[in-house]
């Protein structure tokens, strides 16, 4: 006969520690600030959605105050920000991004139903933050294409980018084989110059003196 | 037996039974998203062509390089020894093998960076380390490695120095012949001083 037989109670106090302790446990649980929403797969479908971009020329609309849902998020440093920007848009530099109120702005824009579109200098800096947002969650965030660098160039005219090819992503802009070939056969003629003829002038020797010791 | 045992073993079973419901996730440990957003801001996975081209000239053991163009334009031109994992396939289980290896750097490049970035961020989710984005992909790599363009004259030394280095690559990477030059010999003209006539006579 065990000690705790003796008391059958103990049985039952011993289970509703244990399920106090889980209980505690679960609610206390640290809550991460954000959570993967799209797989691998869906990661990967995702980056070829012609919905998750934001084309030059839908900035348009946006700077005419035709198109109100947009929200224009600026993630360079502020001293570049300073410089120049899009009118309207907002400075959020990267690293002000990890921050959780940043994050719980963010959340609040897809909340309301706004489309938040990045951009950074050009392309890539944006591109990165914009992947992991999308994974998180935020179907809302989109990219601007070209960054900041194709809208400077191109504001007076931006309905012109519809037929403008160059700022899509992953474009070649030569033709790789054909350029390696033919700088193949022509590399070598600038590296050598044609030698200069070698002039030696001896010192002459100072005179020594005549006559002995 | 005692109830008690029986109404423990009981519930142990149920908590047993319970494991199954639970949803299955992949065994790859995921980076956390927090910690994911922290590396992505950082600009420290870019690496530029020309410490590729040394990688490559040196053949440095440690180098991987990772092409994630379509296979078509893998097949028209690459650089030496790439392994072609197409940005769409590069999470299939098959890809999986080229990362991760002990002592590797994985390099991604790409047409531009984009690809190659998009790459880094999906491989690095899956807890890679040691992976790499080149900067500035294969436009840059024929501006500055193929097609190198000569420093101004006011040019710092340092740029006169990645040019130098920029064409010798350029000869590895071509496979140019050196043209011997067609300028006659350089001629040496020696002029002989001549002789004093040192004092006749001696001690």
């Amino acid at each position: 006969m065990h000690v705790h037989e003796l008391n059958p109670k103990k049985t039952l106090i011993a289970l509703l520690a244990f399920v106090i302790i889980i209980l505690a446990g679960f609610f206390t649980m640290h809550k991460p600030l954000m959570t993967y929403k799209l797989d691998m797969k869906q990661s990967v479908a995702m980056l070829n959605n012609p919905d998750a971009c934001f084309q030059p020329w839908q900035l348009a609309d946006v700077l005419n105050h035709k198109d109100k849902n947009v929200v224009l998020i600026d993630i360079r440093d502020k001293f570049t920000y300073g410089q120049g920007h899009i009118p309207g848009s907002e400075n959020i530099s990267a690293y002000d991004l990890t921050k959780a109120e940043n994050i719980a702005r963010l959340e609040a824009f897809k909340e309301k139903g706004l489309t938040v579109v990045l951009y950074g200098k050009d392309q890539l800096q944006a591109n990165a933050p914009w992947m992991f947002f999308r994974q998180v969650g935020f179907d809302n965030v989109k990219i601007l294409l070209g960054g900041y660098d194709y809208y400077h160039a191109h504001k007076d005219n931006l309905m012109a980018s519809k037929n403008d090819q160059s700022y899509l992503k992953g474009k070649a802009r030569y033709d790789f084989a054909k350029v390696a070939a033919k700088s193949g056969s022509t590399a070598g003629k600038s590296t050598v110059k044609t030698k200069k003829p070698v002039i030696i002038r001896r010192k002459k020797k100072a005179v020594v003196a005549s006559g002995g010791c | 037996m005692n109830r008690n045992y029986f109404i423990l073993t009981l519930i142990m079973l149920v908590l047993a039974a319970g494991t199954f419901f639970i949803p299955k996730k992949s065994m790859q440990q995921q980076v956390k998203p927090s910690k994911l957003l922290w590396e992505i801001i950082q600009p420290t996975r870019y690496v530029s062509t020309d410490q590729v081209a040394k990688m490559i000239i040196q053949k440095d053991p440690s180098l991987e390089l990772i092409d994630v163009r379509s296979a078509d334009e893998y097949a028209r031109f690459s650089l030496p020894n790439t392994i072609n994992i197409p940005l769409d396939s590069i999470v299939n289980e098959n890809s999986m093998d080229y990362f991760g290896i002990p002592g590797t750097n994985v390099v991604f490049f790409s047409n531009d960076a984009i690809k190659a970035d998009e790459a880094w961020v999906l491989t690095r989710r899956l807890g890679f380390n040691a992976t790499y984005v080149m900067k500035g992909g294969l436009n840059r790599w024929i501006e500055t490695i193929i097609q190198p363009k000569e420093p101004a004259e006011e040019s710092p030394r340092t740029a006169f120095e990645t040019y130098e280095f920029r064409k010798g690559a350029q000869l590895y990477f071509t496979g140019a012949k050196v043209e011997t030059t067609t300028a006659k010999k350089a001629k040496v003209v020696i002029r002989r001083k001549k002789k004093k006539v040192v004092a006749s006579g001696g001690c």
